[in-house]
């Protein structure tokens, strides 16, 4: 779906944003988190349509919704996420939850249940995990019985358990995942039905708004026409479909988490003075705990909005794109979070500052949506299929691109970037030739080298760019510096360790050594500390100290 | 009865930076936003015609981004929004400015009451509204809190120096906003602002509203801006000691100083 | 230039109200003679807007003749209308300080502005602060402020004397009045000066702008009087010479009552909210652990008092139970920005400077020198602070005596 006008995307974050300021301040959140306590008053009235209606994004306009696209998405994802990933997750979990039926529903099912969401201002689950089928869902125990009456089909009897389900305890309606006799299905559960109840919150880590329950389901019956798509079978495909954007909507999490924690880190720099003067000043504090982690998550900014671009032009599927974002921006968000309460000291540390909640909370979107291990494997499997498929061109076809990006524009980090991606086509090369795929760790890394390609080239063509994206709040000068130190980095890290991947895997590395060219890419860190120095400048004047 | 609202899109004043070397203003990643005086007027403005059904009309002068301002008026609940955009407004002062938005109000047709917030948090000078009223020869009620309607009469409750007056003036008439103590902005939900993108809204020119170019822009203003500069930077602390007796003399001697107690 | 189109229905509205008598009504339409000002007042009331005024050009304008610094006398209203006298607002003084300066400097006169029901002698004030003459509109009209009266009226005076500048207090009042005589006279008005000067004869107009963040200097080069408005507590208020008396120079204006389309129903002159919180307080004294005792504390409070400010406690005072914590202020209290923040005994932590870092004077009282509230504080105060504010309560009590 495409995404709306910029003006009425930006008016509804506007609200979403006021609605915080007025009534989520930062003691009402460590209250509740505190107490391990959902706030149900502040999620009723996001799914109040006359309030916000944040539901209403995922919901077509035929059907009483806004018809949010991707980037829309996205772009609310990252504003919840600067306020509280416990509440983003709530407001997630609706709109998976909703996805089976934007994606498998008939036409009148669709109708029925999409208008009632919005009407009613519905909160979804999306019931899927359970004790054993987390990661691989294959496993799956909940089971759905077919129920006839006179000999015809009338419903199906659920039985199983289900684990970790957001909003699991306070969610009006349900998509649970079960395996009937054609195989694994969606069926939806409202609240009230008999054998259906959520079991007690969790007491989390993090994300400790968010209300996170098991459910047992004790032969619910829920009535035929409750089968999403009524054809059996076809649930996990309709999961897999959506794995695209909903991947994009966890990296947009570990995007406004990790930035919340930057934008605190960096204020509190310039008041902290320490030595004659303030952090922010000081080298060896801001090249280490902020800067590198601006400039990972601008580089997932840059690979989220291309890859909403394409989902909202009409392509389908994307899961691999999908996938490649959301590890990279999670684990950066993670890495940041991590930093900041270093950066903040012995007040990162308590309570009073926000930042150790940030990185109890980011946690988790490296853990949901897919594991961070099990997308290394599945960005692996995406891409390797096109290595083979174009027989090592891949890669190698968007280095000459870069090339020329480079010849053009010398100053967003393509010649960086085409080195990083050279140099990663050579370790796939190798591993292939060498059989070193065999090894799941090697498969595995190869997904973390992928994504820092990626993100590299993306980053580039992004800042190459006249104009940027709304989202992005800095100069050309500041993105253009830090999409340089990105490929650099993202170049370095590949040669080096794409090298000693395959020299700890095989008999002996070929001519791998020359060919990710470590010279070119030593040669290409010229100009690194320069950079850094700019882009800790320039976050100190976007984040003036309040 | 036809209301208009005239709005402003701002910088956020509070995001605002300078050029530590230049001076000048950096306007890059400082978000825009509604002129919250201006957000103010259009409660006002929706309160009235919750009650008396009136038509609001949003106006805006700005450039083509101001839209938002516009569309945030009608998701708010305006039945229509203009846009005045025109090259020939760049550099307008006050005078200007309120010279085109009252041809913008003539050219709507009878309007019965304008509203208005107080100032604006980028100029803050609080001229545009009283300058707008004098040239479309109406009555003008400044710092207004409060506005009820009874037939055609307006009586609303303003600000004075030292307290407050409550006033009753005939339409048409200008108001001009500030808000009271008790004041919550309201946002549009997200429907409403769906369903904005379907109001009639309309751009209009310097030529549409038949104002004319000697009166616009830099050339029509009265006032010129000389010279821009940062504010005096924050000095090292002027340090004092002695004795406690010493100590509170000299803390009393600040306070005259900084006009904070009688001479 | 003055028009009377077709519309005109031949209502007579106008002929009355017009100060000049300009307007006479000939086989039921309204002609205007050149007695007429452009004051506009006929515009106002004409109900099918058959007058329209056209302005000359900025660039066209002859310019010469205009001379003499202006100020508007504001006097205060009172809350029975039976018009007990009223007393003149003490910015005009201020006002009248600075004037005086730029008049010196111009080598022009002085003059007040005084619209009023009866002029209690205000002459001899007005002299004193540097008045030379005042120009006294006595009508009975005159006995409250109205936007149009008053405005008519000084119109009326500026297009007979000329002023080169007008000075207006930056109250309710002056920036309600002002703005409506500058836009009819199509002349530049800036607002909210901290700063006039005379440049190449010109009025040099300083401001701040982006809620404080930048500084413009303000000129109107083709067009007068100047005008300017300057908020309270801003000019140097010179030392008065009693015994100095402006001349009174009396103008008859005619003021209709159908001016008047603003009525006042009602004047309430308390502002009735209780007490002042700590986010809209514009003094803050504020205690820390230096206060050492509750009993100390609470000596802020009076001293809080007599300054008419607000109390405001660090955390640490807060934890060690020296004051409520409705009191904090900073990170996990209350974010203030009050025009004075006055520290008793706070050290500085991080997360109280982020709550106070906004206050625009800020006084640190501390024994530590090296305290970092230093580094945020505009004056510093090495001492003990729970001797010294006690000291400063005898000796503030003194100074009013």
């Amino acid at each position: 779906m495409p995404s709306m006008d910029a003006i009425s995307r930006n008016l509804m974050l506007d609200s979403l944003k006021a609605y915080a300021r007025k009534n989520i301040s930062n003691d009402f959140i460590r209250e509740k988190d505190q107490a391990n306590e959902f706030p149900a008053k502040i999620l009723k009235d996001m799914y109040d349509h006359s309030i916000l209606g944040v539901h209403l994004l995922m919901i077509p306009e035929e059907y009483g919704g806004v018809s949010g696209g991707t980037y829309d998405i996205y772009r609310i994802c990252e504003v919840l996420a600067h306020i509280d990933l416990g509440i983003a997750t709530s407001v997630f979990a609706t709109f998976l939850g909703t996805d089976p039926l934007n994606v498998g529903g008939t036409v009148d099912q669709k109708k029925k249940w999409l208008e009632r969401i919005a009407k009613e201002n519905l909160m979804v689950a999306y019931a899927a995990t359970e004790a054993d089928a987390g990661s691989d869902l294959l496993n799956l125990r909940t089971r759905a019985e077919h129920v006839l009456k006179n000999g015809q089909l009338a419903g199906y009897r659920l039985t199983g358990n289900k684990q970790w389900i957001s909003n699991g305890g306070v969610a009006d309606l349900y998509t649970v995942l079960a395996m009937a006799p054609g195989g694994p299905c969606w069926f939806l559960v409202e609240k009230e039905m008999e054998g259906f109840s959520p079991n007690k919150h969790e007491d989390k880590h993090g994300i400790r708004l968010s209300n996170t329950a098991g459910l047992s389901l004790d032969n619910v019956f829920v009535p035929k026409e409750n089968l999403i798509g009524e054809v059996e079978g076809q649930g996990l495909v309709q999961a897999q479909a959506v794995f695209g954007y909903t991947r994009l909507m966890v990296a947009a999490f570990g995007l406004g988490a990790g930035w919340e924690a930057v934008e605190q880190a960096v204020r509190y720099s310039q008041q902290r003075i320490q030595a004659g003067g303030p952090l922010s000043d000081k080298q060896g504090y801001t090249h280490k705990l902020i800067v590198p982690h601006a400039v990972e998550l601008e580089a997932a900014r840059a690979y989220i909005e291309e890859t909403a671009y394409r989902l909202d032009g009409g392509e389908h599927g994307l899961q691999t794109e999908g996938a490649i974002a959301k590890y990279s921006a999670s684990e950066s968000g993670n890495r940041a979070a991590e930093d900041a309460i270093q950066a903040l000291g012995g007040y990162g540390y308590t309570h009073d500052f926000p930042v150790e909640k940030i990185k109890r909370d980011v946690k988790i979107t490296c853990i949901y949506e897919g594991t961070s291990e099990v997308l290394e494997m599945t960005i692996y499997r995406g891409r390797w299929q096109e290595h083979l498929k174009t027989r090592g061109r891949y890669y190698a076809d968007i280095a000459d691109k870069m090339d020329c990006l480079h010849a053009a524009n010398p100053d967003v980090g393509a010649g960086a970037a085409a080195l990083a991606l050279r140099a990663l086509a050579a370790v796939m090369e190798e591993c292939r030739l060498a059989k070193l795929t065999r090894h799941q760790a090697v498969t595995f890394k190869l997904g973390g080298l992928i994504s820092l390609a990626e993100l590299a080239y993306v980053f580039a063509q992004a800042a190459a760019k006249d104009k940027y994206s709304e989202s992005v709040r800095f100069d050309v000068q500041a993105w253009r510096a830090m999409a340089r130190v990105y490929a650099r980095g993202a170049a370095l890290r590949i040669a080096a360790e794409g090298l000693a991947l395959v020299t700890g895997a095989a008999d002996g590395a070929g001519g791998l050594a020359a060919a990710v060219d470590m010279d070119a890419v030593q040669a290409a860190q010229k100009g690194m500390m320069a950079d850094m120095d700019l882009v800790a400048a320039k976050l100190k004047q976007t984040f003036k100290a309040k | 009865m036809h209301i208009a609202v005239c709005v402003k899109q701002v910088p956020d004043t509070t995001e605002v930076k300078i050029n530590p070397e230049t001076g000048t203003l950096i306007r890059t990643g400082v978000p825009s936003i509604i002129n919250p005086y201006d957000h103010f007027a259009l409660q006002t403005a929706m309160g009235l015609k919750k009650l008396h059904g009136c038509r609001v009309t949003v106006i805006s002068m700005g450039p083509p981004q101001a839209r938002s301002v516009v569309q945030m008026g009608m998701a708010l609940g305006a039945d229509d929004g203009v846009l005045l955009s025109d090259m020939a407004f760049a550099g307008s002062d006050t005078w200007a400015t309120s010279y085109a938005l009252a041809k913008a109000v003539k050219k709507l047709g009878k309007v019965d009451l304008i509203l208005a917030g107080m100032q604006a948090i980028d100029g803050d000078t609080a001229q545009t509204g009283p300058g707008m009223a004098q040239q479309l020869g109406i009555p003008q009620v400044s710092f207004c809190e409060k506005i009820d309607l009874d037939g055609r009469k307006l009586i609303a409750r303003r600000l004075i120096d030292g307290g407050y007056e409550i006033v009753e003036v005939k339409v048409p008439a200008l108001f001009t906003m500030i808000m009271p103590r008790d004041y919550v902005p309201v946002y549009p939900a997200f429907l409403e602002t769906h369903a904005s993108l379907k109001k009639p809204y309309y751009v209009w020119s310097a030529a549409d509203i038949g104002a004319e170019p000697r009166y616009l822009g830099l050339k029509g203003s009265p006032t010129q801006v000389a010279r821009i500069y940062p504010p005096q930077q924050r000095e090292k602390a002027a340090m004092t000691g002695g004795s406690a007796q010493e100590a509170a003399e000299k803390i009393l001697e600040i306070m005259r100083k900084e006009h904070f107690i009688a001479e | 230039m003055i028009n009377v189109s077709k519309k005109c229905i031949g209502c007579n509205k106008c002929v009355p109200v017009c100060p000049f008598a300009a307007i006479q009504l000939i086989e039921k339409k309204a002609v205007i003679n050149e007695a007429c000002t452009l004051c506009g007042a006929c515009v106002q009331v004409c109900p099918v807007t058959a007058i329209e005024i056209t302005r000359e050009e900025a660039a066209a304008r002859d310019l010469s003749g205009y001379r003499g610094v202006w100020v508007f006398v504001e006097l205060m209203e009172g809350s029975d209308k039976a018009g007990s006298p009223r007393k003149i607002r003490p910015v005009v003084f201020e006002l009248l300080s600075a004037g005086r300066r730029l008049a010196d400097e111009l080598g022009e006169e002085l003059s007040a502005v005084l619209l009023t029901d009866k002029n209690p002698g205000f002459e001899k004030e007005l002299g004193a602060y540097g008045a030379d003459k005042v120009y006294l509109v006595e009508n009975p009209e005159l006995h409250e402020y109205n936007t149009d009266i008053f405005a008519t009226a000084i119109i009326a005076l500026t297009h007979k004397h000329k002023p080169s500048a007008m000075l207006y207090g930056a109250t309710i009042m002056g920036r309600d009045l002002a703005p409506r005589v500058a836009s009819c006279l199509y002349t530049g008005l800036t607002a909210d000066c901290t700063a006039l000067a005379i440049k190449d004869g010109l009025l040099l107009q300083s401001r701040p702008a982006f809620g404080g963040n930048i500084m413009a200097d303000i000129l109107s080069p083709g067009s007068r009087p100047q005008m300017a408005t300057v908020r309270p507590n801003v000019m140097k208020l010179a030392e008065p010479i009693y015994g100095k008396v402006a001349v009174t120079v009396r103008e008859e204006i005619k003021i209709d009552k159908n001016l008047r389309r603003v009525k006042v129903l009602e004047r309430n002159l308390e502002r009735g909210n209780g007490g002042v919180k700590l986010e809209d307080a514009r003094i803050i004294v504020s205690g820390g652990r230096g206060m050492k005792t509750r009993e100390k504390f609470k000596v802020l409070e009076e001293l809080s008092r007599l300054l008419g400010g607000v109390v405001g406690a660090s955390r640490a005072a807060v934890d060690l139970g020296l004051k409520e914590k409705a009191h904090q202020v900073g990170q996990s209290g209350t974010t203030v920005s009050p025009k004075l923040y006055l520290s008793f005994g706070i050290s500085g932590a991080v997360q109280h400077i982020v709550g106070m870092k906004a206050s625009d004077v800020i006084v640190a009282v501390n024994k530590d020198p090296n305290a970092p509230i230093f580094s945020v504080a505009k004056y510093g105060v090495v001492g003990d602070a729970h001797e010294i504010a006690p000291k400063l309560i005898e000796a503030l009590k003194k100074s009013k005596a």
